[in-house]
C-alpha cells in the first residue's frame, strides 16, 4: 500500500519545517518526473524548489479533501502552473503537443512513494568510498553546499577552476553509476 | 573551438544544471544562467541527471534529504 504523506500535514501545518522536510523527501521525486515534458522550455529544478517553497507557504490554507497525499496533488498543480506561466513568460509557445502535455500531467498524478532503501545506501556509500581523490572530493562539496553554493564558490574553496570541478563532478557521477550498476542498481531506469 | 572541446563544454553546462543551486530573486523565476546556454537536448540530459543525482544525494544523506530538499529548508529557514 502506498504511503499517505499527509500524515506529515499536521506538523507542517504547525510550522514544523522537519515535518516539511519528511514529506519533501517523498514527494520530491515524483513532483520531479511530473515535470519531465516541461524539461526542454523550462529549468526546472528552478521551478520545483519555487513550487516547494509555495506549498509551504499555502499550507496554512490547504484543506484536504480526505483522499490520500492531497499535499503531493496540490504541489503538483502549483508546479505545473509555473511551467505553463514561464513558458508564457518566455513568450513561446509550448513545443509540446497538448495531449502530451495533459498525459504528463496524468502520470505526475499517478504519485509513487520515495521509500528509504537502506541496500541502496549501503551500496552507494561502498561506491563512493572507491572514487578518486578529485572526483570525490567535489561530490562531498557538492553535498555540503546543500544546493545553496554555486559550483563557481565550490571549486574556489579547493582551488580548481569551475570547468574542473564540472568535469570532477561529472567523472563522481558517471563512476558511482557504473558502480551501482555493477552491484545490480541501476537509478536511471528505476527513475524512468 | 574543437567538436570535441564543444562537447566537453556542453557537458560541462549540462552538469551544472543538474545541480540543485539556483540563485535567488524575488521577482521571478530564478533560472540558472548556464540553462539559457545549453541545447535542447542537454536541457533533457540535465533533466535525466538530475534526477540521478537526486537519489543518489539522498541515499548518501543521513535523513535521506537530496541537495533540492535541503536547499528549500534552508530557504524556508532563512525568510
Amino acid at each position: 500500500m502506498s504511503p499517505d504523506l499527509d500524515v506529515h500535514l499536521a506538523g507542517i501545518r504547525s510550522g514544523d519545517a522537519q515535518a516539511f522536510g519528511a514529506w519533501l523527501a517523498g514527494a520530491e521525486p515524483s513532483l520531479r518526473r511530473g515535470l519531465r515534458s516541461f524539461a526542454r522550455q523550462v529549468d526546472v529544478e528552478a521551478v520545483l524548489q519555487e513550487a516547494l517553497l509555495r506549498t509551504w507557504q499555502v499550507v496554512p490554507r490547504f484543506e484536504s479533501d480526505g483522499r490520500p497525499n492531497g499535499l503531493v496533488r496540490l504541489a503538483q498543480r502549483i508546479a505545473w502552473n509555473l511551467s505553463v506561466s514561464e513558458v508564457r513568460r518566455q513568450k513561446r509557445q509550448p513545443t509540446t503537443d497538448p495531449e502530451l502535455l495533459e498525459a504528463g500531467l496524468d502520470a505526475s498524478q499517478r504519485y509513487e512513494p520515495n521509500l528509504p532503501d537502506p541496500l541502496l545506501r549501503e551500496t552507494i556509500e561502498r561506491c563512493r568510498d572507491k572514487l578518486p581523490p578529485q572526483p570525490k572530493r567535489a561530490l562531498e562539496l557538492r553535498l555540503e553546499g546543500e544546493g545553496r553554493v554555486p559550483d563557481a564558490t565550490l571549486a574556489e574553496r579547493i582551488g580548481m577552476r569551475k570547468n574542473t570541478f564540472l568535469q570532477n563532478m561529472s567523472r563522481a557521477r558517471k563512476l558511482l553509476q557504473e558502480c551501482l550498476e555493477r552491484a545490480g542498481v541501476d537509478l536511471r531506469e528505476a527513475l524512468s | 573551438m574543437s567538436e570535441q572541446g564543444d562537447a566537453r563544454e556542453e557537458d560541462a553546462l549540462i552538469e551544472e544544471v543538474a545541480g540543485a543551486f539556483r540563485p535567488t530573486d524575488p521577482r521571478h523565476l530564478a533560472a540558472l544562467p548556464a540553462w539559457h546556454d545549453l541545447s535542447p537536448a542537454g536541457r533533457e540530459e540535465a533533466f535525466e541527471r538530475s534526477q540521478v543525482l537526486r537519489a543518489m544525494e539522498a541515499a548518501l544523506d543521513p535523513e535521506g534529504y537530496s541537495s533540492t530538499v535541503r536547499a528549500i529548508l534552508r530557504r524556508i529557514e532563512d525568510a
